[in-house]
């Protein structure tokens, strides 16, 4: 009897595992931290809205709304909630199913076990691009008109990019730390020591080594967000700008698609080739 | 199903969201600026400015009206290029909205102090380069720019008037007029004290802007006539006008809307009854000129107490009178 003939194609298959998988990702007790982080700029955004609403006269800086805006995006979601993410449900995509003792029904299920970190990286997708892109449009619309200076419909092309980069940004940490959960036997430590140790060192250490970064990339498209060379002391103003050189926006995203492309592999590969002991 | 649910609401807001920039970023819908009456730039003039002027430079450019008027008397692009030539300014296509203030100088002497806040695109550095050429000089203010020329000293004084300067106050807002006036500007954006704390001016405002006005002006009367040295007897024979605003919608057609309040009923009505006067004149004129009847068959003349209103529409068929110096044959 021939079975290979006989199992579901790698892309049939990751859809079932995505449709088994959204739900549990989203209604998981995970899903409680990422509700903070996506309500908690969107109620922050609020009070200089309504500080707008009430006290008008009070905003001298016409675009302190639209500033406000750019801030939140690189402090809060670009530099914290998209790697956090990234890391809290990338990590525990195989971790999870592992601890649960879950994943020897996946694995002697006929489907392709690359299947399964592809499966639920698209869950993983779904589930954050719908909670995250929400939230910082809410965010961008209470901001950006407070200040009276400018308008949505004149920012709206920022909004669109802003969208984008960190759509490319939760695709890129995800499959970084879908491949760390796949490899690593302690993934969630090793996920936020890369995201609070590897990456903010890369702002000091010289060389190519920054281009294993994922913040590398992901900055070079939202330039607008990073703070001005006159902020502040030289050093918060590197530490708060990141990286000291980036790479073109073309060149950004090539260099998150080959992220992507290559820790996918990778994560599909580790899934396929290790033996992943169950702790009695 | 409440995974779908989630899912559906989710996508819901995302396009929702996006849909309206993308209609506000493509039909310019007026942004909800919930608590703001007027331009931003308002919070740059001062709050004893007597008179607030705006245009919606971009909109009447591109009007059709306009356009008659360019094909009718193609010399005022003369006028044009020489701005452009010595500022560096193409107001037709950099300039999208104009502020502009007056106020009375101290002591009530002279014309009174103007500043005209214009947003768009500038070329700073040319404009700098421009202005040196004429003899400008360059001084900072609170870490701007303010480049500074002086006016002509006229025959028989020592000192000339007002110093006329340039500064920009943010990307792409110039504050153009005298010079103490911009700097007050400058003062003005790190506190209050704007135009916008003059609770009088921000109500006759409130009236006059709707967001749809192509241009609009209010004030006091009395600032226009002040220091013009006028004669006893005709300053005596002004009307009793203490507050005025017009507003106007340009497009194909334009469309006038002017209010004055008096300082009494008695005054408000005389004013009505100088104003109904003219129209009669006016139509008794246009009798031969029926090209003018439909503009006049829309003046309206209203007001109760002490205000007096009055608004016209001009419709497109009048600026067919205008000539059009294209199809005229030229002089040799």
């Amino acid at each position: 009897m021939n079975t290979s003939s006989r199992q579901p194609s790698t892309a049939f298959s990751a859809a079932r595992i995505f449709e088994l998988s959204l739900p549990q990702m989203l209604w998981s007790r995970r899903s409680i931290l990422l509700a903070l982080l996506v309500c908690g700029p969107m109620a922050l955004a609020t009070v200089p809205r309504g500080a707008w609403i009430i006290r008008p006269s009070q905003f001298t800086d016409a675009t302190v709304g639209f500033d406000i805006y750019g801030l939140m995006i690189w402090l809060l979601y670009v530099r914290f909630i998209v790697p956090v993410l990234g890391v809290f449900y990338g990590t525990s995509m195989i971790a999870d199913e592992v601890e649960d003792k879950t994943i020897t029904y996946l694995f002697t299920r006929p489907i392709q076990r690359r299947a399964v970190i592809l499966g639920k990286y698209a869950a993983y997708l779904v589930c954050t691009l719908l909670l995250v892109l929400p939230s910082a449009m809410i965010v961008f619309f209470l901001l950006v008109p407070v200040g009276g200076g400018t308008s949505i419909g004149v920012q709206f092309p920022v909004l669109i990019r802003d969208l984008g980069a960190l759509a490319i940004g939760l695709a890129a940490y995800g499959a970084v730390f879908a491949y760390v959960g796949a490899r690593v036997r302690r993934p969630l430590l090793a996920g936020l020591a890369f995201v609070f140790g590897w990456e903010p060192a890369m702002v000091v250490i010289p060389g190519y080594l920054k281009r294993l970064s994922v913040a590398y990339y992901l900055q070079a498209l939202i330039p607008h967000a990073r703070p001005p060379d006159d902020a502040g002391p030289p050093l918060i103003v590197v530490a708060l700008r990141g990286l000291l050189e980036e790479p073109s926006a073309l060149g950004a995203v090539v260099g998150l698609a080959v992220i992507i492309g290559l820790c996918l592999w990778a994560a599909g590969r580790a899934v396929e080739q290790r033996e992943y002991v169950l702790e009695q | 199903m409440k995974t779908r649910y989630f899912v559906i609401a989710s996508a819901l807001v995302l396009v929702v969201g996006i849909g309206t920039g993308m209609v506000a970023y493509y039909v310019g819908v007026p942004q909800l600026g919930v608590g703001r009456t007027g331009p931003a730039e308002l919070r740059y003039v001062p709050a004893d400015a007597a008179v607030v002027a705006y245009a919606d430079v971009h909109t009447l450019m591109g009007s059709e009206i306009r356009q008659r008027i360019r094909q009718a008397m193609p010399g005022q692009e003369n006028g044009q290029r020489e701005f452009k030539d010595q500022t560096g300014i193409d107001i037709e296509h950099d300039v999208d909205r104009v502020v502009a203030c007056l106020e009375p100088t101290p002591g009530g002497a002279g014309e009174g102090r103007g500043l005209v806040l214009a947003r768009g695109r500038f070329d700073t550095a040319r404009l700098e380069s421009l202005m040196r050429d004429h003899g400008a000089t360059i001084d900072t203010y609170k870490g701007k720019q303010l480049i500074i020329e002086a006016p002509p000293v006229p025959a028989g004084r020592v000192n000339g008037g007002e110093t006329f300067a340039v500064l920009f106050i943010e990307p792409g807002l110039a504050a153009v007029g005298s010079e103490a006036l911009v700097r007050r500007a400058v003062d003005l954006q790190g506190g209050s004290g704007s135009i916008t704390t003059n609770d009088e001016l921000m109500n006759l405002l409130r009236g006059v802007d709707d967001g749809t006005r192509t241009m609009w002006a209010v004030g006091r009367f009395d600032a226009l006539a002040q220091g013009h040295e006028l004669p006893p007897q005709i300053a005596s024979q002004l009307p009793a006008i203490t507050w005025f605003s017009v507003s106007g919608r340009v497009d194909s057609a334009v469309s006038a809307s002017i209010r004055a309040d008096t300082r009494d009923d008695a005054a408000a009505k005389n004013l009505r009854d100088v104003v109904q006067g003219f129209i009669g004149l006016a139509r008794l004129q246009a009798s031969a000129r029926p090209e003018f009847k439909a503009a006049l068959d829309s003046v309206q003349l209203g007001g109760t107490g002490k205000t007096v209103t009055l608004s016209f529409t001009v419709p497109p068929s009048a600026f067919d009178l205008l000539p059009n110096q294209a199809s005229q044959p030229r002089a040799h």
